[in-house]
C-alpha cells in the first residue's frame, strides 16, 4: 500500500525535471510523528509543501531526490508557539473589545522573525494584548513580507484575563447577557419585519380586490415602495463574540492567576457551555494544584511554561505541568518569554520538565498538535502524518538532550533554515 | 489513643444500559420516562451531606459540657447532639445501590480531645481576602485563611461584613463552591464618631433630628388613619446611620477609650435608647457601671497599654482587669489582639493568630473562663448580628466548629481540626505550619520514630548506593 503511495507520488516528478524538485525524501533514524509515536529508520516524503508518507524503511521509487542524514539523527513537527507577543508592542487597551484582532498590529519586517525560524518555531499564536477581553489572536508562520503571506488563522481564539473581583466575574456575564439581549432584539425586529410584511400583502390583496371591483386605486402611494427583504439589526461587537463562543465557532482562551481565580471562573461561566481553555503563568508559587483534579475532570487545555516551581512557602519542588497533565489536562507549553533566547531554550528547558518526570510523548505533544490544536490547525499543524504541512525540524541527536542543535528547518516543504544536504 | 477520619462517601458507578427494554420506542408512556430518570445517576450536589462528630467532650458554648458525646450536622447545619447517633451508610441504609445513594458521610473520631464552637473573630483583616466585595474575591486557598482557620477562627468581621473562612477542599466528584454562603452579613454595624470636637456637636444633633422624624412618622401612622390625604414627614437631612441606630437595625459602633469619651457616650446612648458598641474602651475599668447600666458593650484588647495622662488625679490608663470589670458590671466583652491581621514579624504571639492567646491574659486580669470563650465566640456573634447562625453548638445553627487537643485557652493547645459548614476545612497534620509541634501519632509528618541503639539506620534501605557516609544523608535528593 505504502509503496504504491509512493509509486504514485513519484510519477509526476520524474516528467519534471527541471526547476526545484518539488518531491523530497528524507531518511532519518528517528521521527518523532507525535500522532503515531517514534518510528525508527524513518523516510518522510515530502511533496508540494506537505507530508505524503512517513514510514518505517520504505522504498524510494528511483528519481525522486534521497537526503539520508544518518541513523542519529531525529525529526520531528515544526514546533508552534501559541501563546505570543512577538513582534508586538506590550501595550494594551484596558476596556474590553472582543472584535478587535490581533493580526491587525502585525508586522511582517520584524527581524527576531527569522531568528524564531531558525530556533524551531514554524507557527506563532500571536494574542491581542490588554485586560478584560483584548480580541482575538492570530496563527500565522513567521516568514512573509505581507501580513496576508503569514496569517494561517484570523479567528485562533478569543483571548479572555480573568482576575478574582466582581469586575472581572461581571465582564463574562454581560457578555452573555449582551448576546441574549441581541437574539431578543433580532426577534422582535423580524416580528415587527413580518408583520410589516402581512400587512403589505393584504394591502397589495385589498388593492387588487379594489381593482377588480373597478374602484379608483387608494391615494397613500407611500405603501407602494414595499417593505422590501429582511435586514437583522446590527449586531455589537460583544454581542457577536459571545454568539460565536455559543455557537462553538471560536474558543476562548481564559488567563487566570491562581486557584482562586478558578473557582471563580467557574461561578463567573456559571450554566453557560462553551468552549475553553486556561492560560496559567507558572511563577515560583502558584497554587494552581489545588485544583488539579477539577481541572483534570475538565479534560480542557492549559497553557504553560516549562518552569518547575516551588511548593508555596516552602523549597518542595512541584512539577505542576506533570501533575495537571497526570490528571487529565491537556498541555501546551510556551516559552518562558518572548525573548529569542527562551525560544532557542524552548526544548532544553522542556527536557528539563521531562527530566523532572513529565512524560516525554506529553512533552512532545505540548509544543506541536496541542498548541496547533488550541489555534484551530489541529487537521493541518502538528504531527508528521500524511496530509499536514511539512513543517519539520531536524536534530543530529536527541532534540531534548542539552547541547543538541537544530540542524534543519523545514518550513511546508522548504528549508528555511540550516541545511540537510550534508 | 486513636483518631480515625474516614470518608464513607459512596462514588458513583457509571451507569450502562446493556438494551433498552422495548425493542422499538416508538412512543414511550410515562412509566418508561421515570424508570430512564431513576436509573440517572444522582449528582453530587443534590446529595444529602452528613457529618459526624464522635466520642469528643463537647463544650457547647452555652455552659454545657457533653463527655464522650457526638454531634451530627445535615447539610452544614447541626441537627443533633448527644449519644449514640446514627448515620446513613454506617448505622442504616445499608443495602443501597451505589447508583441510588444520595447522602455522602464524613465521620471524624475525636477520641480524648475537646469540641468548641468555631471561633468568632470581632474583627481582622487579610484572612478572607484583601477587597471588600468577599464574594467576588475570596481566595479560599490563602495562606492567611488556612492560618486563620489554624487559629480555630471560622468567622470574622471584616469591614462591615461578617464573612465565614471556608475553603474549598477538593473532592470526586467536584463541588462547586458556594461563593454566597461565606458572607453571613454585610451590615454588621453602623459606624459612628465621637472623638473630635466637631462629631461630638454633630451627633447629638444627627440622633435629635433622627429622633424628631422617628416620632413625626409614627405621630403620621397615626394620624394617616384619619385623614389619607396626609403627607408623609419629610426624610431630608435625617441621618440614615442615626435613623438604622435608633431604629435598632444596627448596633452603633465608636471608636472610643478616654474615659470622659466613654462617659458621654454612654449618656448618650441612655438618652437615645440604644446599645453603643465601644471598640477601645480602654479606659472603661473606670467608668464599668455606667457603660453597664448604658447597656454598652465594649471591644478590649487586653494587651494593650498606655499609662494615663499625668496631668489628670483621676484613675486613668490601661489596666489588664479591664475586660474582668467591664464583664462584672454587665458589659459583654469581646477581646481582639492588637493586630488584625496576620503577622509574621515583630515579637510573636500579638496577632489575630494568637486570639486565645491574647484572651488568656484577660483571664489573668480576673475574667471568668466562660466569659472568656464567649468574648471570642457568642458575644462578638452577637455585636455583628449573626448569632442566630454562629457562636454556639446548638441543634439548627451552622456547623462550625474546632477539635483541640486540650483546654482552648491553654497556651499548648493546638486546634486539631477546623470544621465549617459540616465540612472538614482544616486538620493540623495536612498542613506544614505545625505538624511538626507535638504530632498526632499516626501522622504522616510526625518524626520517624526513634532508633535504638545499635540499630543500622540504613538496614530498610536501597542497600548498593549508601558509601557516601552516614548519618544524615538519607533525605537528600539527587537533584
Amino acid at each position: 500500500m505504502i509503496l504504491n503511495t509512493i509509486l504514485l507520488a513519484a510519477s509526476p516528478l520524474v516528467a519534471s525535471t527541471s526547476g526545484a524538485p518539488d518531491i523530497l525524501a528524507v531518511k532519518v533514524g528517528k521521527a518523532e510523528t507525535v500522532s503515531d509515536g517514534a518510528i525508527h529508520h524513518a523516510v518522510i516524503l515530502i511533496e508540494n509543501g506537505k507530508i505524503a508518507v512517513v514510514g518505517e524503511d520504505l522504498p524510494i521509487e528511483r528519481g525522486i531526490p534521497v537526503v539520508d542524514l544518518g541513523p542519529d539523527s531525529v525529526a520531528m513537527p515544526g514546533l508552534v508557539n501559541a501563546y505570543s507577543r512577538q513582534g508586538m508592542d506590550s501595550r494594551g487597551a484596558n476596556d474590553a473589545r472582543p472584535g478587535q484582532h490581533a493580526s491587525d498590529e502585525l508586522y511582517p519586517a520584524y527581524r527576531e522573525y527569522a531568528d524564531l525560524l531558525e530556533a524551531g518555531i514554524t507557527t506563532l499564536g500571536l494574542y491581542p494584548a490588554g485586560n478584560g477581553i483584548p480580541g482575538r489572536a492570530v496563527a500565522v508562520r513567521p516568514q512573509g513580507s505581507t501580513p496576508e503571506e503569514m496569517i494561517l488563522s484570523d479567528d485562533a481564539y478569543l483571548k479572555v484575563l480573568l482576575r478574582s473581583n466582581s469586575g472581572s466575574k461581571k465582564m463574562l456575564k454581560d457578555g452573555f447577557e449582551e448576546a441574549d439581549k441581541y437574539i431578543e432584539k433580532e426577534k422582535k425586529a423580524r416580528e415587527k419585519w413580518e408583520k410589516a410584511k402581512e400587512k403589505e400583502e393584504k394591502d397589495k390583496k385589498k388593492k387588487k380586490k379594489d381593482d377588480d371591483e373597478g374602484k379608483s386605486a387608494s391615494p397613500d402611494d407611500k405603501k407602494d415602495k414595499g417593505v422590501g427583504p429582511y435586514v437583522p439589526p446590527e449586531m455589537g461587537d460583544e454581542a457577536e463574540t459571545f454568539q460565536q463562543l455559543r455557537d462553538r465557532e471560536l474558543r476562548a482562551l481564559i488567563g487566570i492567576g491562581s486557584a482562586g481565580d478558578y473557582l471563580h471562573l467557574i461561578d463567573a461561566i456559571g450554566e453557560e457551555e462553551f468552549d475553553w481553555d486556561l492560560r496559567i503563568p507558572v511563577n515560583r508559587s502558584l497554587d494552581i494544584f489545588h485544583v488539579k483534579r477539577e481541572l483534570g475532570s475538565l479534560g480542557c487545555r492549559v497553557v504553560m511554561e516549562p518552569t518547575l516551581s516551588l511548593h508555596p512557602n516552602t523549597r518542595r519542588q512541584r512539577n505542576l505541568p506533570m501533575e495537571l497533565t497526570e490528571e487529565g489536562a491537556k498541555l501546551v507549553l510556551v516559552p518562558r518569554s518572548d525573548s529569542v533566547a527562551n525560544h532557542e531554550a524552548w526544548l532544553r528547558h522542556t527536557g528539563e520538565l521531562v527530566g523532572a518526570g513529565l512524560s516525554r510523548d506529553v512533552a512532545l505533544r505540548a509544543m506541536t498538535q496541542e498548541p496547533a490544536e488550541l489555534l484551530g490547525l489541529g487537521e493541518r499543524l502538528g504531527s508528521l502524518s500524511a496530509g499536514k504541512d511539512a513543517n519539520i525540524l531536524f536534530f543530529k541527536s536527541d532534540p531534548f538532550e542539552p547541547g543538541t542543535k537544530i540542524q534543519a528547518v523545514m518550513l511546508e516543504g522548504e528549508i528555511v533554515s540550516g541545511k540537510i544536504n550534508q | 489513643m486513636k483518631h480515625i477520619k474516614s470518608t464513607l462517601t459512596a462514588t458513583l458507578a457509571l451507569f450502562a444500559f446493556a438494551a433498552p427494554v422495548w425493542p422499538a420506542p416508538v412512543s414511550l408512556d410515562d412509566d418508561d420516562e421515570k424508570d430512564e430518570e431513576e436509573a440517572e445517576p444522582i449528582p453530587e450536589e443534590d446529595k444529602d451531606s452528613y457529618f459526624l462528630l464522635e466520642n469528643a467532650e463537647i463544650h457547647t458554648g452555652t455552659g454545657e459540657v457533653l463527655r464522650d458525646a457526638s454531634l451530627l450536622a445535615k447539610n452544614g447545619k447541626i441537627v443533633e447532639i448527644g449519644y449514640d447517633l446514627e448515620v446513613p451508610g454506617r448505622d442504616y441504609y445499608l443495602d443501597v445501590p451505589e447508583e441510588k445513594v444520595d447522602f455522602r458521610v464524613e465521620i471524624l473520631d475525636a477520641q480524648g480531645m475537646r469540641v468548641y464552637p468555631g471561633l468568632v473573630s470581632i474583627s481582622s483583616s487579610g484572612l478572607a481576602g484583601t477587597s471588600s466585595d468577599f464574594r467576588n474575591s475570596v481566595n479560599p486557598f490563602s495562606q492567611n485563611m488556612v492560618l486563620g482557620l489554624a487559629t480555630g477562627i471560622t468567622t470574622t468581621g471584616s469591614g462591615r461584613s461578617a464573612v465565614k473562612l471556608k475553603r474549598y477542599i477538593s473532592q470526586e466528584p467536584p463541588l462547586p463552591y458556594d461563593f454566597d454562603g461565606i458572607v453571613l452579613s454585610d451590615r454588621t454595624y453602623s459606624s459612628m464618631s465621637y472623638n473630635s470636637g466637631s462629631s461630638k456637636r454633630s451627633l447629638r444633633e444627627k440622633l435629635q433630628r433622627a429622633r424628631e422624624y422617628l416620632l413625626a412618622y409614627r405621630q403620621w401612622e397615626v394620624d394617616v388613619k384619619e385623614d389619607k390625604e396626609l403627607k408623609e414627614p419629610n426624610k431630608k437631612g435625617v441621618d440614615s446611620t442615626s435613623l438604622a441606630v435608633l431604629k435598632g437595625e444596627t448596633y452603633a459602633r465608636f471608636r472610643a477609650d478616654d474615659r470622659g469619651d466613654l462617659l458621654a457616650i454612654a449618656h448618650i446612648a441612655q438618652e437615645y435608647g440604644f446599645r453603643p458598641i465601644i471598640d477601645g474602651c480602654r479606659e472603661g475599668w473606670t467608668v464599668a457601671d455606667e457603660l453597664g447600666r448604658a447597656g454598652a458593650m465594649a471591644i478590649v484588647t487586653p494587651r494593650a497599654r498606655r499609662d494615663k495622662s499625668e496631668s489628670l488625679v483621676r484613675e486613668g490608663g490601661s489596666s489588664i482587669e479591664n475586660a474582668a470589670l467591664l464583664a462584672e458590671a454587665g458589659v459583654p466583652v469581646a477581646i481582639v489582639p492588637a493586630s488584625k491581621g496576620v503577622s509574621l514579624d515583630g515579637i510573636v504571639g500579638r496577632d489575630i493568630m494568637h486570639l486565645p492567646v491574647e484572651v488568656g491574659f484577660a483571664i489573668r486580669g480576673g475574667l471568668s473562663e466562660d466569659q472568656a470563650l464567649a468574648s471570642i465566640t457568642t458575644v462578638p456573634a452577637r455585636m455583628m448580628g449573626v448569632s442566630h447562625r454562629v457562636g454556639t453548638l446548638e441543634v439548627g445553627k451552622d456547623c462550625d466548629l474546632i477539635v483541640t487537643d486540650g483546654d482552648l485557652l491553654h497556651y499548648q493547645t493546638f486546634v486539631q481540626y477546623t470544621v465549617v459548614d459540616g465540612q472538614l476545612v482544616y486538620d493540623k497534620e495536612e498542613e506544614l505550619f505545625f505538624a511538626h509541634i507535638r504530632p498526632r501519632p499516626e501522622s504522616e509528618l510526625a518524626p520517624e520514630a526513634k532508633l535504638d541503639a545499635g540499630e543500622n539506620p540504613h538496614e530498610e534501605g536501597e542497600g548498593e548506593d549508601q558509601d557516601e557516609g552516614d548519618g544524615d544523608g538519607g533525605e537528600g535528593d539527587d537533584d
